[in-house]
């Protein structure tokens, strides 16, 4: 549950509560819950194939659910237990969609001014909304042109202006960037987040790149295999992830199974003893997270690693070593030169490490 | 995504999908209901169920039939094998060669296209009778071979075989450029790899071509009735014409021959439709790609004469042997320059004429199918893509059926349907009865093409006009229609121009003193008026392929690339 302190008062933007959703026998989604405070934006954020865009699907109307109930400002959208099931057009929202759908038809400004004439916004209005909301989106003078004319970033942008000219209560972008190059991506992200910010927009933002949804949500669901694992804010995800799973998705750092010994726990395959942990069990799997490791044997612990590649990048040399006697990777990036092959030593806090249970296997 | 299983919150729009069924039980369903009903139940007309199948097991036993759908079988696999040789070889060269002028070819073989088959029929009697132009010219008249059972095939060959060589010497460029070098590459030689790569991968769709060959040429009414019936070789399609039209009319045994024959086509169809849509077989609709043809060299003037020789044969022969008719003042005064003049056509074109009303008729009705089967077709193609269930199923099979209806067995079912006497109201009698045919044996032509059209439309643009507000229906006009519509003025050309110059059902269900085009020229050839009829015959060809030709220029030039889509 999540809910703004500054409007605690104040309906929620989005609530779901137990949606779940199968293909046939399949179960896409399991007992999805999630709210979402007025002005605020949820990333949802996962592989491919987790559900997150069928989730949001359910959102707009798209997709029915089999079970639980979805409510948007307020307002109960689908509840199939009560026959409640609202088309997509009767749910009032802007959506941002993958492949952009803008209509090739119809000019930019006819895409843009669509969702204010099925609101029977009247012809003067609605003129200067489309002209407001191109300018926002820093197209003004493309107005008259097809959009088969623009480059990708500038379609998706028209696509950004439909979605809020008729400022609906909740926005849905589904991957909105990911058919932008990586360059036209950054920048974009922080043109949604500036936006958002400005409007006050309350908004729903799905994707499978951390990046975006660390820079852009307020709150971050974490989904895998129809399941929500962790819902929190990007800064407690990276530094408290719930699962194992949370931690291999983001790529917080090295994940290894530890056992327990004599006198505390030590990573297989190593010497290097652990001091207790606060776990119960005879075994478990710790995250040594990259930014808690430092180059050099100055500890407290010490873990010997070999070079398997270095790569140079723009910002220095990406290395990956293994721990020796282990399989296990670990991902850092360094500015000393170093080569493959090279021993090189690690230096961390044991009180730096996330322990997780053993059974719970990423994928 | 398993579409189907999933409940989705973005349904089609139920006014659309209850046009679409009402729609097609009405222009489909209800004709072949009442063919088999009549099949059945021989006293179906005086309002009776007695002696039920009856009737039915006596026609089928009847030798009758037996003649009639032997003569069928002998007619399409005799036609099929013309079409056959006269299409593989030149599609082989066409493939694999440089033919010297090989885009004129290509134009001139697309021309039989637009001839209706019986014209091109009545232009070969016209050409090779006794008296005929041939004998004119040369002395001597095929008259024994075009009035036989070969003669009937042959014509129909080259009316059909451009169909087999465009689909094969497309296949064959696809196949040789993509597979066929390769197997260069590993060292077969070019007619190695010809023999043992690109024709074994052609197959599929030779044969599928081939079928389709097969369906036309016993589906076809006008030829086997111009050249069949001197010889008193009669085929199921001009058999249940004889029952319906010709006293004492034999209603069940029409409905039952009708079935038979619906029943092979059918078969043809199912066949050609499997294997199209097995699997590995899709290069067929590739692109050619750059390749590289062999030059033909001491043998391009031999090459080039056999296309000139069979483009001629095609297209060449029938047309001027209609347009020699049409400027004869008499046929008796034979190819003269004091016997050509404009008589006939001042005569078809004059003020009040006969013919000029036939004219307008064809024109209208052509206009009105079109406009009416192209929007019942992107209706229905936009309910099957977009619905789900058993309802989906049926209203796709519904909206294909006609493919294998022959249009003598559209008018049989047409005429049991409406001219029963218990009902209150009916379009029998009236030029609606025509639309109503036309529109049922052209329907599969704008479901075909819109159906494409809609599969190449992303989901996500309707998807996102619902989620702007806009209902199913809005969605509908606004977004998709628009779409789909350039796909749409294509089919709908198309259908023109069968429309406006449709033989049989006309023939059968016009009202009485109601002339078309085609029925002016069968029956003014019918009554030796052959100079008329063949005037009417070159103003048919011409309006019906220039008025197309002439608004898909237009469309292109109006649209300028800002209509996706329109080629």
């Amino acid at each position: 549950m999540i809910s703004s302190p500054s409007a605690p008062a104040q309906s929620h933007a989005l609530a779901i509560r137990s949606v779940s959703m199968s293909y046939g026998a399949e179960n896409v989604l399991n007992d999805i819950s999630v709210d979402l405070a007025p002005g605020q934006v949820l990333g949802l954020l996962g592989p491919s194939g987790c559900g997150k865009t069928t989730l949001l699907r359910l959102i707009s109307g798209l997709l029915l659910p089999d079970a639980g109930e979805i409510e948007i400002a307020g307002g109960k959208v689908a509840v199939p237990e009560a026959g409640i099931a609202l088309p997509p057009e009767k749910r009032g929202l802007g959506m941002v969609f993958q492949d952009y759908a803008l209509w090739p038809h119809m000019s930019v400004a006819r895409n843009v001014a669509f969702p204010l004439q099925m609101k029977r916004v009247g012809a003067a209005e609605c003129k200067e909304r489309v002209a407001k909301a191109l300018d926002r989106v820093g197209l003004g003078a493309m107005a008259e042109r097809r959009p088969s004319d623009l480059s990708g970033g500038q379609q998706q942008r028209v696509a950004i202006a439909r979605a809020i000219v008729a400022e609906p209560p909740l926005v849905l972008f589904d991957e909105p960037l990911s058919n932008l190059d990586r360059e036209l991506r950054e920048t974009m992200v922080e043109e949604i987040a500036d936006l958002v910010a400005e409007l006050n927009l309350s908004a729903v933002y799905v994707t499978h790149d951390h990046s975006e949804a660390l820079t852009l949500s307020d709150h971050v669901a974490v989904m895998r295999g129809g399941r929500i694992e962790q819902t929190a804010s990007p800064h407690d995800l990276v530094n408290h992830p719930a699962t194992s799973a949370v931690a291999d998705f983001l790529r917080l750092g090295c994940l290894m199974p530890v056992a327990r010994v004599a006198d505390g726990w030590t990573i297989e395959g190593t010497g290097l003893v652990l001091p207790e942990g606060a776990f119960e069990g005879a075994q478990a799997q710790v995250l040594l997270p990259e930014k808690a490791l430092r180059l050099g044997a100055s500890g407290p612990s010490t873990l010997k690693t070999t070079v398997v590649r270095a790569q140079t990048r723009s910002t220095g040399q990406a290395l990956t070593l293994r721990v020796t006697g282990t399989p296990h990777l670990i991902r850092l990036s360094s500015s000393s030169p170093v080569k493959a092959g090279d021993m090189l030593d690690l230096s961390f806090s044991p009180e730096d490490l996330r322990w997780f249970p053993i059974s719970d296997q990423p994928t | 995504m398993a579409r189907g299983a999933v409940a989705t919150g973005a349904e089609g729009s139920a006014t659309l999908k209850w046009i679409a069924i009402i729609g097609l039980l009405l222009v489909v369903a209800i004709p072949c209901l009442f063919i088999v009903v009549q099949a059945i139940f021989p006293e179906f007309g005086s309002g009776s169920f007695a002696a039920p199948f009856s009737v039915f097991f006596k026609t089928l036993i009847d030798p009758d039939l037996f003649g009639l759908a032997g003569n069928t079988l002998l007619l399409g696999v005799g036609t099929m094998v013309c079409a056959a040789i006269l299409a593989v070889p030149l599609a082989a060269l066409r493939a694999l060669f440089r033919v010297p002028g090989a885009l004129i070819w290509d134009a001139l073989l697309l021309i039989p296209f637009m001839i209706p088959p019986y014209i091109a029929a009545l232009g070969w009697i016209m050409t090779l009778q006794p008296r005929g132009y041939l004998e004119q010219l040369t002395g001597i008249h095929l008259a024994p071979l075009l009035f036989s059972v070969t003669g009937i095939m042959l014509i129909m060959g080259l009316n059909t075989f451009s169909v087999v060589y465009f689909v094969l010497s497309r296949t064959f460029e696809t196949i040789g450029a993509r597979y066929s070098d390769v197997g260069r590459v590993f060292g077969a030689g070019q007619w190695r790899s010809f023999w043992r790569i690109t024709l074994p991968l052609s197959m599929p769709g030779l044969a599928a071509s081939l079928l389709l060959v097969f369906a036309m040429s016993i589906e076809e009414y006008g030829t086997p009735a111009a050249l069949g019936r001197r010889i008193g070789f009669e085929v199921l399609v001009t058999g249940i014409e004889n029952r319906i039209s010709e006293w004492p009319i034999d209603l069940p045994g029409s409905a039952t021959l009708s079935l038979v024959l619906v029943s092979m086509a059918l078969v043809a169809f199912m066949l050609q439709r499997w294997l199209l849509t097995r699997r590995d077989y899709r290069i067929v609709g590739g692109k050619p790609q750059a390749f590289d043809k062999k030059e033909l060299g001491v043998w391009t003037l031999p090459v080039s004469l056999l296309f000139a020789f069979v483009a001629f044969l095609a297209t060449g022969l029938p047309i001027l042997a209609i347009l020699a008719t049409a400027l004869s003042r008499t046929i008796s005064g034979g190819l003269k320059p004091s016997n050509l003049g404009l008589d006939h056509f001042s005569e078809l074109l004059g003020a009040g004429s006969e013919g000029l009303v036939a004219l307008g008729n064809s024109l209208v009705l052509g206009t009105t199918t079109a406009l009416l089967a192209g929007l019942l077709g992107a209706i229905t193609a936009y309910s099957v893509v977009k619905g789900r269930g058993r309802f989906r199923i049926v209203l796709d099979a519904l909206s294909i059926t006609p493919n294998s209806l022959p249009g003598v067995v559209v008018a049989v079912g047409i005429i049991l349907a409406w001219n029963q006497p218990w009902l209150p109201i009916t379009p029998y009698n009236t030029p609606f009865i025509l639309l109503l045919a036309y529109i049922c044996i052209l329907l599969p032509q704008p479901v075909r093409y819109a159906t494409a059209s809609l599969h190449q439309l992303g989901d996500n643009l309707e998807a996102s006009a619902r989620v702007c507000g806009s209902g199913p229906l809005k969605a509908f006009v606004r977004i998709v229609f628009p779409l789909i519509l350039p796909s749409m003025v294509t089919a709908m050309i198309l259908v023109f121009a069968v429309a406006s110059r449709e033989l049989v059902a006309s023939l059968l269900v016009a009202p009485v003193g109601f002339q078309t085009i085609a029925v002016f020229i069968w029956q003014q050839f019918d009554q030796g008026s052959a100079g008329l009829g063949m005037a009417m015959a070159f103003c048919a060809v011409l309006i019906t392929t220039l008025i197309p030709l002439a608004l898909i220029s237009l469309l292109r030039w109006a649209s300028k690339g800002t209509v996706a889509g329109l080629r």
